[in-house]
């Protein structure tokens, strides 16, 4: 059982690396590219020269840059439970620290030779004081980047100026889009006297005092991160090469907040709906398959399948508009609210109803909610009876011949007793399949139902997240349903051998 | 010990039908089946598939789903009872607890989630009030009883974890567990290779003699009948064509289908290219000019041969042709009036 289970275990991390590398690769040749969300976002600034700034700072944060497969390789890293390098320090409040990145000299070195870089020589800060300085420098180190980054940029810009005033022949080792690459300028001579190397010259002047900023503000950082301000973050087991630490979903693009809080505030959204949903389908579902089967042909067998595949046949989309048109429009029923998951004043109720001095009833927190999903909840179960219950039915049915049920008979167990603890139990089997399958769904969220009625969950993230073509919300969410489905599948696999004897992993 | 010369077991003139799917008239599966079973003997019910063997056993047990099934007339008495009127709370006691039954699929005939243990004591819990170390006492010893090694292992075992013939001896058990009077073990062997096949029907003889149990065989294998059986019962088509001792009815059968049943097995030593049918024999007029003053009943005579009927009645009749020697006959005019004794025969091999 145990070596069974650890070899499905590790045969789930090739399958998964397939499924988020496909993922990868849909975003990475979707057009736009895997930053085309930033592009968006770069795009409400007036100012051009502004705009390729912020891009080249994104770039280089995110590393859109870099191949595609690099950049797979890194998101790998770091949702990696295995870490290599240097390993991240953890804040009290569980925020991650990881070490400030090194800086890259700044192109044309040759051309346009480097200063001299000053020995750091001030010790970080010690004691309190470090804990204190430490997001301060950690701030001056990436803000000091950033500047550099961005006077890199409007080096190259300066660089494809120059180029074109040279002429024909040195304008075309400018790309396509006509910006230059500085690898393609390696070998040229620039001539002082040439026309328009006075603004190139100033522009590696700028590049290199930036640089030069950027490299003190990175060294003192880095020598405070290695002081260590907080506790290091997971279990070491190479130390300083190899370690254990949880993964790291990323930062979402859009929202600039780490992925991980996002699925954490969406997630329980999605499972109160549904973990109220599946309850309700199964025990109405089953109970009906069992007794249409045992009837069969009757006029319950008859009247529930067809109100079940009436129901099924109604699209959500509809049934959720006219949920909200007709039971909680105010000008017809009115009876349940529009939208949302709890009332704006939910924050200050109490938990449980009850009734004050003056006799008014309030509802508190708890039938406030209820009362928010009870339209979701129902446009998420309606059309799930219908498959249900005929699976439940036709499992059933097939039972009934059983040569089983019929030594059952024989041996004189009521009618009550075959159909409960000799079919149903057999016809439970493929029941467990099916449960476990509908599982995963349960935390993909329903985007339909999600955006009617606009309640935050995982199925308005992801589709927000797809709207603003948001790389680590995505990723994130393909990586952790990709999960839950293969442990979803293990777990049937599971429960399928406890429910059927002749299912066994021991022996192989 | 029980008076063995009281039969256990009656049925007369059952009549069973059951609705035609296709729209059709009624399909008669029984019609008019005579037989009496007798503790300790064996009663093996010979034909071929789809003559009623089964439904006159389902019928017994009360196990025709109805509808489709239909009772259409006869009367099966157990114990003093007529077990087509009993109550189904009522059948729920006799079923399991004193008319027990084995099926023809081993393979099958087991709840695969369930222990062995689990539906032997099912049986035992629902036709004895014992607490549940008695019970499993009680099934111990049923294991035993099979001859299943190592019971107590194997009463934890599920039915996958045995071979065919071991859950053959499971299926007995459960049948035997609560000893009951009248055993009916519709093909019991057919799905077992023949040396388990011999050790099953010794083993069922031995718990018949220990026991005064009643086993009506229900069976197409000659064979079978020839080493176990004590009264033969053939049927065709709904009817009971001829009812003798094992002994009599191998030595001279008298119904032309039965004749053609016992020359169409095949033998080692002929030199014959093609076997003998049962039609072959049937269609012969001559077979059926063999028993003075009567014309045995086939419902495809050859032409000539079928006599006049006498009117208002069923057309077929079980006649004593000789001393406890039925045949089924055409009802003409001058059997109507005779009266025709029960077809009942209180014999064992033993006897002989």
């Amino acid at each position: 059982m145990l070596s069974y289970l650890l070899r499905r275990l590790a045969f789930m991390v090739p399958t998964i690396l397939g499924i988020t590398l496909m993922v990868f690769m849909l975003l990475a040749l979707a057009p736009g590219g895997i930053g085309a969300g930033l592009a968006v976002s770069g795009g409400q600034m007036s100012d051009t020269s502004k705009v390729a700034q912020m891009q080249a700072y994104l770039e280089d944060r995110y590393g859109l840059n870099d191949p595609v497969i690099v950049q797979y390789v890194r998101w790998l890293g770091r949702i990696s439970p295995v870490k290599f390098g240097e390993r991240d320090l953890r804040t009290p409040s569980g925020e991650r620290v990881s070490p400030p990145r090194a800086i890259e000299d700044p192109p044309l070195a040759r051309a346009f030779p480097l200063p001299a870089v000053p020995e750091v020589v001030d010790a970080p800060p010690q004691g309190e004081q470090l804990t204190l300085e430490f997001k301060k420098l950690q701030r001056e180190a990436e803000g000091t980047r950033r500047e550099y980054i961005g006077s890199v940029r409007q080096f190259r810009d300066a660089l494809a100026d120059w180029a074109r005033a040279q002429g024909p022949e040195t304008a075309s080792r400018l790309d396509a889009k006509g910006s230059a690459r500085v690898s393609d300028f390696e070998g040229v001579s620039f001539d002082p006297a040439s026309a328009g190397y006075a603004k190139l010259a100033e522009a590696a002047a700028t590049a290199r005092t930036k640089w030069i900023a950027a490299r003190t503000a990175q060294a003192r950082a880095m020598a405070a991160f290695r002081a260590g301000p907080y506790p290091k973050s997971g279990i070491p087991l190479v130390p300083g090469l190899v370690s254990l630490d949880t993964p790291d979903l990323g930062v979402a693009f859009s929202k600039n907040r780490p992925v991980a809080d996002l699925i954490l505030t969406a997630l329980p959204v999605t499972l109160l709906i549904n973990l109220i949903a599946f309850p309700i389908s199964y025990l109405i579902a089953v109970p009906t398959g069992v007794l249409a089967s045992v009837r069969r042909g009757g006029w319950f067998d008859v009247a529930s399948g067809f109100l079940f595949l009436g129901l099924y046949s109604v699209p959500t989309v509809l049934a959720g508009v006219f949920a909200i048109g007709f039971l909680a429009n105010k000008q017809y029923l009115g009876w349940f609210p529009v939208s949302g998951l709890h009332d704006s004043a939910a924050a200050s109720m109490t938990f449980l109803p009850f009734t004050d001095a003056a006799g008014e009833w309030h509802r508190g927190y708890l039938v406030d909610t209820l009362w928010h999903v009870a339209l979701p909840v129902l446009c998420l179960v309606y059309a799930s009876f219908a498959v249900l219950s005929k699976q439940t039915r036709a499992s059933m049915l097939d039972n009934f011949n059983a040569d089983y049920v019929r030594t059952a008979k024989a041996k004189g167990v009521p009618r009550k007793d075959v159909v409960l603890r000799h079919v149903f139990r057999n016809s439970l089997l493929p029941l467990i399949t099916m449960f476990v399958g509908i599982f995963p769904a349960m935390l993909a969220g329903s985007v339909v139902i999600e955006r009617i009625f606009t309640v935050p969950g995982m199925g308005s993230l992801i589709l927000e997240a797809i709207d603003l073509r948001d790389r680590e919300i995505i990723l994130a969410n393909t990586f952790m349903v990709a999960c839950v489905n293969l442990l979803a599948l293990l777990l049937a696999d599971i429960l399928y051998a406890a429910a059927d004897p002749r299912v066994s992993f021991n022996r192989a | 010990m029980s008076d063995l010369t009281v039969p256990v077991l009656e049925v007369a003139d059952l009549a069973v039908s059951f609705d035609n799917s296709n729209g059709g008239p009624r399909i008669q599966a029984v019609n008019g089946v005579h037989m009496t079973l007798f503790p300790q003997q064996t009663l093996a019910v010979v034909g071929e598939s789809g003559c009623g063997k089964s439904v006159t056993a389902m019928s017994t047990m009360q196990l025709i789903p109805r509808p489709p099934g239909r009772f259409d007339r006869g009367s099966i008495l157990f114990e003093g009872r007529d077990i087509c009127t009993l109550s189904e709370d009522e059948m729920l006691s006799v079923r399991g607890g004193k008319i027990a039954m084995i099926f023809q699929e081993p393979m099958t005939s087991l709840n695969p989630v369930y222990t062995i243990g689990d539906q032997l004591m099912e049986a035992i819990f629902l036709h004895q009030k014992v607490g549940p170390d008695e019970a499993r006492r009680i099934a111990l010893q049923a294991m035993k009883d099979v001859g299943i090694k190592k019971p107590e292992e194997r009463l934890a075992m599920y039915p996958h974890q045995f071979s065919g013939g071991m859950r053959q001896r499971v299926m007995i058990a459960m049948a035997l567990a609560c000893r009951p009077k009248v055993l009916l073990a519709d093909e019991p062997t057919t799905a077992l290779d023949v040396t388990i096949q011999a050790q099953i029907l010794e083993l069922l003889r031995e718990l018949q003699r220990d026991r005064d149990m009643g086993i009506m065989l229900i069976t197409h294998n000659l064979g079978v009948v020839a080493e176990n059986a004590d009264v033969v019962c053939v049927m065709y088509a709904g009817r009971v064509v001829e009812y003798a001792n094992v002994f009599e009815l191998f030595d001279e059968p008298l119904h032309p289908y039965t004749r053609g049943l016992f020359r169409s097995i095949p033998m080692l030593r002929d030199q014959k290219h093609r076997l003998v049918t049962i039609r072959d024999v049937t269609n012969d007029a001559a077979e059926f000019r063999k028993i003075p003053g009567v014309v045995p009943w086939w419902p495809d005579m050859p032409a000539g041969t079928k006599p006049d009927l006498a009117s208002g009645r069923d057309e077929h009749v079980l006649v004593e042709v000789r001393p406890n020697r039925w045949v089924g006959c055409w009802r003409t005019p001058e059997l109507q009036s005779r009266t025709h004794r029960r077809p009942s025969l209180d014999f064992r091999r033993g006897d002989r």
